[in-house]
């Protein structure tokens, strides 16, 4: 996604990792995709009183071929759920997900026929919110930690401290079908680096 | 309360309708009130007229309904301009289970309905003589029809396609009757009694929770 | 009345022509050109929430506008029949969520008309009641000023309006709790009293509005920019507004002063003094004046409701109904006192089982169906409850007035352009938790 599957393999990009990770936290734009009464909130969040901007996120794009982050804010319809995934599907790598809202996270109070119960049915997520509504300081709280969580992302997988390659390779999938013979493993990441 | 029938009697169709309507608990209308149920009922003498806290209630025959709004539209002692709302029950056929609430034991009444009925109520409100009155049709369970009133009122297009769409009353005559609120190719109607709510299960540390329809209060 | 015999729903005919050999270069300027249909919508910035239109354009005007609802549809009326009657009030609280506390109130209305307690609910929850639901008024319209900047351009009236907007939310949370979907309203009274400066808090932010409201007043009135963009545009005749029973600042747009506060009043409303601002252009210039002028009005309310607060109790005496019990704060919170849990514990027999009956149970409301009308921002806001006689509600039925407003696009929006339309959708203030519930 984005910047990784250009990279050449195998090259150390520790900085360049930090630096990217970097930039894309820092002015993350999101999308507006308001639903419900969470939107609202969500307005309140962008405008004066408890300011968006200073996490780098005023601009809130219309097109979501412009934008990274979807905050999915409100209770999603049977009816809407296409749209959310289109909508999705027509932002450009890389983008987060923020389910806002218990509605978005699990569905909510309305626990019936007409709502999905939790958008992750339909688009993954990042970074769940509870709250109905979540007040606006929740909401940045759980903007900040998908900032965290976007700065620790790395493009090539690597060991942990500590973790033997057996389980490395169990955990990033390397692990299973072995090849016939060792010249068959590349030296490529293994498919969707930083998933 | 009104007469508590336990046991309804299936016969005649009046009695199977007399204890889903509320019975005037106070028929005491408001003296406007009074003017107009007695100006409409001298007009169509076929209607059944109830109150319920002060409320007007008509109710017609599903083929007078055109003629009732009318007359209530362009009556000038009447003037119901707006048509308020267009509300839907559904009493489903089958045993109606009804409790009163003691502190010590719990009766608990059944009625029998046999055939199910959907009941439409048209809230006309005027603006210049401030009353307001509801005509009621009782349409059955199957294949409910009735005509449709956007000739006489146009907000009743967007009434009449939400009534379609969660009930499943066909109006002939609507010019555009399709789903508005599921999507197009949804089946079944949601209000009707027996569709279910279609709640999942909650499930939380390894406790799980019904969903609403299941649970036992 | 309306002409009912012309079609409502139909575009408008078009000609037939008759070309014989020879005059084939007339025929493009006879014809009209292709229709184009456009979507807009339902994820759009300015449709003022997930609302799709289905435009028929002849170049960029208007010539059919087909709304499609229900992407937000919520199955609130179905899921009102499957809970007790005091929790419906959670359910109805999220329908309209700009102006939440209206829901509650017409829900808690129609339930107290069917149980018959109208009388008994004491006054000064009557009066908590207008005093709330009239600050909520005044949110719910700062959010239609900064919203339809927005969508219009004036991205500060945003600003500002949010801004105002945290004033009235802080005395909601230091009231109830929340800041929106709270909840406070029940059947029989309120959820629990007001703190003690309560009424210092609000006469600070009565004090410091109407300076507020003057400077969009000064910001938006007279500019040119706001002028072209409302004067003229989303016309509603008074005849096509009582057609498709339109009401709130609409209707009164359209010159018809009209509001259930004076028509039918609630919660002793009729005891203040309070004016109905009208204008007689039937455009979104109109409303836009209606809004900022009822708000106003909302702050005089407050104020005379402020200033005869009347003492006493907040829930009505019958311990059949009035829920939740003593109230005391104890040491994890908001609760029922220790005393009374000592005394249903230990003492009565009775108490206990009332108390368990009442909390998982909830009360019966006796066998009817009232229909409740109240003003909301928006209109006429109606609950057709029915009541079969257990503890759950057998059909709720919502009137909500942004529902019947959505019919009004086809006739609002014929003949304008696509920016107009945006302005003329803003003007009529749709909520699509109302339309769709």
């Amino acid at each position: 996604m984005g910047l990784e599957t250009r990279l050449p393999s195998g090259i150390l990009l520790t900085s360049v990792e930090k630096f990217v990770n970097w930039s894309r936290a820092g002015s993350l734009w999101p999308a507006t995709f308001g639903l419900a009464c969470c939107a609202i909130e969500m307005m309140s969040t962008g405008a004066a009183h408890y300011d968006l901007a200073r996490f780098g996120m005023e601009v809130f794009r219309a097109s979501p071929r412009q934008s990274d982050l979807m905050i999915v804010a409100g209770r999603v319809s049977q009816k809407m759920a296409p749209v959310v995934r289109n909508i999705y599907d027509q932002m450009a790598d890389p983008k987060w997900v923020i389910a806002m809202g218990v509605c978005a996270s699990t569905g909510g109070m309305f626990n019936n026929y007409a709502i999905v119960q939790g958008v992750d049915h339909i688009v993954p997520v990042d970074m769940y919110v509870p709250g109905c509504p979540p007040r606006p300081e929740m909401l940045m709280d759980g903007i900040v930690k998908l900032h965290e969580k976007i700065r620790n992302e790395q493009f090539v997988e690597r060991p942990r401290k500590g973790e033997s390659m057996e389980d490395f390779r169990r955990r990033t999938g390397w692990a299973d079908p072995v090849p016939a013979d060792e010249s068959q493993i590349s030296s490529a990441s293994p498919g969707g680096a930083g998933r | 309360m009104s007469d508590n029938p336990r046991m309804a009697h299936p016969d005649t169709a009046a009695a199977e309708r007399a204890h889903l309507i509320e019975h005037a608990i106070e028929p005491q209308l408001s003296e406007r009130l009074a003017r107009v149920r007695d100006r409409i009922v001298a007009r169509f003498d076929d209607l059944e007229v109830a109150g319920f806290r002060g409320e007007l209630t008509l109710v017609a025959e599903p083929g007078r309904i055109v003629d009732l709004l009318r007359f209530c539209r362009d009556d000038p002692e009447l003037r119901c301009e707006l048509l308020a709302d267009l509300s839907w029950v559904h009493w489903p056929g089958g045993v109606h289970r009804r409790i009163a609430q003691e502190t010590t034991g719990w009766p608990i009444y059944e009625e029998v309905v046999e055939q199910g009925r959907i009941e439409l109520d048209y809230v006309l409100y005027s603006v210049t003589h401030n009353h307001r009155l509801r005509a009621r049709v009782y349409l059955p369970d199957e294949e409910p029809e009735i005509a449709s009133v956007t000739d006489l009122y146009a907000s009743a297009n967007m009434m009449e396609r939400e009534a379609f769409d969660m009930v499943g009353v066909r109006f002939t005559g609507h010019p555009n009757l399709v789903r508005v609120l599921m999507p197009d190719d949804w089946e079944g109607h949601p209000h009707r009694k027996d569709y279910p709510l279609g709640g999942v299960d909650v499930q939380y540390k390894g406790a799980v929770v019904p969903p609403p329809d299941q649970r036992q209060y | 009345m309306s002409d009912t015999t012309r079609p409502r729903n139909e575009l408008e005919p078009r000609h037939e022509y008759t070309v014989v050999s020879g005059e084939w270069q007339d025929l493009p300027e006879a014809v009209p050109d292709d229709l184009m249909i456009i979507n807009m919508g339902p994820q759009h910035p300015s449709t003022h929430g997930v609302l799709r239109m289905v435009l028929t354009l002849d170049g960029e005007t208007v010539v059919d506008n087909q709304p499609v609802i229900g992407y937000l549809h919520t199955g609130i009326e179905k899921n009102a029949e499957y809970r007790p009657w005091v929790h419906g009030v959670t359910f109805v609280t999220r329908m309209d969520y700009l102006s939440p506390l209206f829901n509650e109130l017409g829900y808690c209305l129609a339930v107290e008309r069917l149980l018959g307690i109208v009388d008994d609910v004491p006054e000064r929850a009557q009066a908590i009641r207008v005093i709330m639901t009239e600050l909520n008024r005044i949110s719910s319209h700062l959010v239609w000023l900064a919203t339809t900047g927005m969508e219009l351009g004036a991205i500060s009236a945003m600003i500002y309006g949010f801004r105002e907007r945290e004033a009235i939310l802080d005395i909601f949370e230091f009231v109830t709790g929340l800041r929106m979907n709270h909840a406070y309203i029940r059947p029989g009274g309120l959820q629990a009293d007001v703190p003690e400066d309560f009424a210092d808090r609000v006469r600070v932010v009565l004090a410091d509005m109407p300076k507020r409201i003057g400077e969009y007043e000064d910001l938006l009135g007279e500019n040119p920019i706001w002028l072209e963009r409302n004067v003229g545009v989303g016309v509603l005749s008074v005849e096509e507004c009582l057609d498709l029973a339109v009401t709130g600042p609409v209707l009164r747009s359209a010159g018809v002063a009209h509001d259930l506060r004076k028509a039918a009043p609630y919660c002793g409303i009729e005891q203040y003094d309070f004016a109905i601002p009208t204008a007689d252009t039937c455009d979104a210039y109109g409303r836009y004046l209606i809004r900022l002028a009822e708000m106003r009005e909302s702050l005089g309310i407050v104020e005379q409701a402020l200033d005869s607060l009347p003492t006493g109790p907040v829930m009505i005496a019958d311990k059949k109904i009035a829920w939740p019990a003593q109230l005391g704060l104890g040491p994890d919170g908001l609760g029922n006192t220790k005393a009374y849990v000592d005394k249903i514990m230990g003492q009565s027999m009775e108490a206990l089982i009332h108390h368990f009956k009442l909390v998982t149970e909830g009360f019966v409301v006796p066998r009817g169906q009232v229909y409740t009308a109240i003003e909301s921002p928006r209109g006429e806001l109606g609950y057709h409850v029915t009541s079969d006689g257990t503890n759950k509600p057998y059909r709720v039925r919502v009137r909500d007035p942004s529902f019947i407003h959505i019919g009004t696009l086809p006739r609002l929006t014929r003949g304008l352009l696509i920016s107009d339309v945006i302005a003329a959708v803003a003007s009529i203030d749709p909520v699509m938790g109302g339309v769709d519930r």
